[in-house]
């Protein structure tokens, strides 16, 4: 089955509408500009921020209440320019809607509130906005930091091919708040100019704002792109800083292409997330070398847009798309001077390229996570080769409520105390782990960390062949509530770097990664209950895909001294022992067969 | 000094949720970050930034720049007795 890109909308300061943006993009116009003070951040900043006047004047015409919050407005906006191009029923239950954000309506958390604003909850936010268009389905949250936007594609995509919906509906967003520039600003991560990526005098990312839609379906007309592959890894390195090899940012491009059914040879183009701090386009320089593609263009995006977020990934991938549609590849504009590793093909001027097929995509992000899906035109698109059945069972269980653990139905450990912080430090050390890395640790990541520990307790299994998908109801909000209450009380400049990191759920997958060196699938989604047979068609087909042996599913949430969690191991008994999803495809051509 | 060491130590231990770990087990001149030493990372690297600004008064803009002085408790020691302001 193939699934394509069939309409788009890109919602940004640079425009409302794809048009609006790609003539901006064609006129070398940025959204980055110099804020000398704003609402959402303490001191000067260069940043993409909307004008609030403009957002008020798009509610307008889109008769958008002011019930609706920014980051509402922003995706109704996107979604519904989508819909509006397309026949699509969103009423219908066949047509699946999926919304990827990091940091949704962070604006609203508040640590002084008895109870949270229910908008700040992603998954009532998505509620709202699925009402709001008399969806039949809730919109499914996917929050994986800073690849959130390329890993709902995927999500997309496998969730019609598993055959849960006919079409999808996948829209990315984030707004900037005190909440996110201070965070990010605690990393030192800023630059104060516009960004360079790639280049020998880049010295950091510039944040932006802004929403993207498309519509999946194995419909096309002659405007349709094929979304060919996709794969998700990671680096099972650091929760913050990027892998020093690329290895596995090259493991997911590699798996993308190789769904995709095509070489590095038919790559035209690859549009990487090149945020233009250091050590991130140092780490990607060397994945796309070892993924074969270091002869052809480079582009980062970021800017015209700055980082999106949770929006890049849907923004950066339609601008993709019609690139190729259109035969140019913009320029990564204020490029000069070459300043990575690994020489690589990076050009500040757009470029006129005739036929071109195919292009790579990737993203990377806080949790060591990596992204990469391969686009083409579908009549020049690979025939691709059939993945190997699989077959699912689940081999063991974990789980842990009140202040017990069990491991099937068994109850490996009990504690007599049923407060948290002490309960899950005797259960550490009751698995004889000696990481003192747990100690840093958010309680989200303690939870998921030591429930992994009983769950995988001795088996072996090679990195690539393990994946992981984890979710809960309150995202990451328990480490949210602290970091508000930093900024709130002692200012932005306060904020911590080890409390912000926490502030992304999929953290908690990352940590578990590191050790237990799982670089396989990784995705978080954040639903108000369990969805499991959903999710169970989506992990088969990212076994399937991915070629995987073992996938973690588990439920993990917490907050303030509630928590539970619930993993189940997954094996597939059809397993090859061929490793990996880019395993194979150096230097062969057998996956292509024309 | 030998009092700002310690000092240092105790602030490395509660901001840096070294749980565990005492001030006597630290070595005022090993290596604070990489293998061996207290093994801190990129993170902590930050945390201590703050802690220098927080507490001493002190500004470090580029963190490239803290790669010398926090190579140890008494390098850092070293650092804060010659640029302290407060």
């Amino acid at each position: 089955m193939k699934i394509y890109i069939n309409a788009d909308s890109i919602v940004t300061p640079l425009g409302f509408g794809t048009q609006e943006n790609l003539a901006a993009l064609c006129s070398y116009r940025s959204a980055l500009s110099w804020h000398e003070s704003s609402d959402v951040a303490s001191g000067p900043m260069m940043m993409a921020e909307f004008n609030d006047h403009a957002i008020r004047l798009e509610s307008k015409i889109l008769n958008l209440e002011s019930q609706y919050t920014k980051f509402e407005r922003l995706v109704i906006m996107a979604v519904n320019d989508v819909l509006n191009q397309t026949h699509t029923d969103i009423a219908d239950p066949s047509v699946g809607f999926i919304i990827s954000t990091t940091k949704g309506n962070s604006v609203l958390i508040d640590h002084t509130a008895e109870s949270q604003d229910g908008r700040v909850s992603l998954w009532k936010t998505s509620d709202r906005i699925g009402r709001y268009f008399g969806a039949a389905n809730r919109p499914i949250i996917v929050s994986n930091a800073c690849i959130s936007g390329v890993s709902a594609l995927i999500v997309g995509k496998r969730l019609i091919e598993a055959g849960v919906y006919g079409s999808v509906i996948v829209a990315g967003c984030d707004v900037l708040t005190h909440f996110i520039t201070s965070g990010f600003k605690s990393f030192k991560s800023l630059s104060t100019k516009r960004c360079v990526p790639f280049d020998g005098r880049r010295d950091g990312l510039n944040l932006g704002e802004g929403a993207g839609a498309v519509l999946l379906s194995p419909n096309y007309d002659e405007n349709s792109i094929l979304l060919a592959g996709g794969c998700i890894s990671n680096d099972a390195n650091h929760i913050s800083g990027p892998s020093r090899t690329g290895y596995e940012l090259n493991l997911a491009i590699r798996g993308a292409m190789s769904e995709a059914g095509v070489q590095p040879a038919d790559i035209s183009f690859t549009d990487t997330h090149g945020t233009a701090t250091v050590y991130n386009d140092e780490m990607e320089s060397k994945a796309v070398t070892l993924a074969g593609l270091q002869n052809l263009p480079v582009q980062s995006l970021k800017p015209y847009f700055g980082h999106t977020l949770g929006a890049s990934g849907i923004i950066e991938t339609i601008v993709c798309a019609h690139e190729l549609r259109m035969g140019t590849i913009f320029g990564t504009m204020g490029f000069e001077k070459p300043g990575t590793p690994m020489p690589i093909k990076v050009s500040a001027e757009h470029q006129r390229v005739k036929k071109m097929h195919h292009c790579v995509k990737t993203a990377s992000g806080f949790g060591g996570c990596n992204a990469a899906i391969v686009l083409s035109v579908p009549q020049y698109a690979k025939t691709q080769s059939e993945p190997a059945p699989v077959k699912l069972r689940s081999i063991r269980t974990a789980s842990v409520f009140g202040s017990q653990i069990k491991v099937g139905k068994r109850i490996v450990f009990s504690s007599k105390s049923s407060e948290f912080g002490v309960f899950i430090r005797e259960a550490f050390k009751k698995l004889g782990d000696d990481n003192m890395k747990f100690y840093k640790m958010d309680n989200l990541c303690k939870l998921g960390y030591v429930t992994a520990g009983y769950l995988l307790n001795g088996l072996q299994f090679a990195p690539e062949e393990m994946g992981i998908v984890l979710m809960n109801s309150y995202g990451s909000l328990d480490t949210d509530l602290d970091h508000e209450k930093i900024i709130s009380e002692q200012g932005d400049a306060m904020a911590s770097p080890a409390v912000f990191v926490y502030t992304l759920p999929n953290v908690v997958i990352g940590e578990i990664c590191i050790r237990y060196q799982i670089k396989g699938e990784n995705t978080f989604f954040v639903n108000e209950g369990h969805e499991t047979e959903r999710t169970m068609k989506y992990i088969e087909k990212a076994m399937e895909k991915t070629n995987l042996h073992y996938c973690i599913f588990g439920w993990c949430d917490l907050i303030g001294d509630k928590y539970r969690a619930a993993f189940s191991l997954i094996e597939n008994t059809e397993y090859n022992g061929n490793i990996g999803a880019g395993a194979g495809t150096e230097g062969s051509d057998t996956s292509n067969s024309k | 000094m030998e009092e700002l060491i310690e000092k240092l130590k105790g602030e490395l231990i509660a901001e840096l949720n070294l749980e565990e770990t005492t001030p006597a087990d630290i070595d005022a001149e090993a290596p604070l970050f990489g293998d061996g030493g207290l093994g801190l990372d990129s993170i902590d690297a930050l945390e201590i930034i703050l802690i220098l600004e927080r507490n001493y008064g002190i500004k470090i803009e580029n963190p490239a720049q803290g790669k010398e002085i926090f190579y140890s408790v008494k390098t850092l020691a070293e650092y804060i007795t010659a640029n302290q302001k407060k």
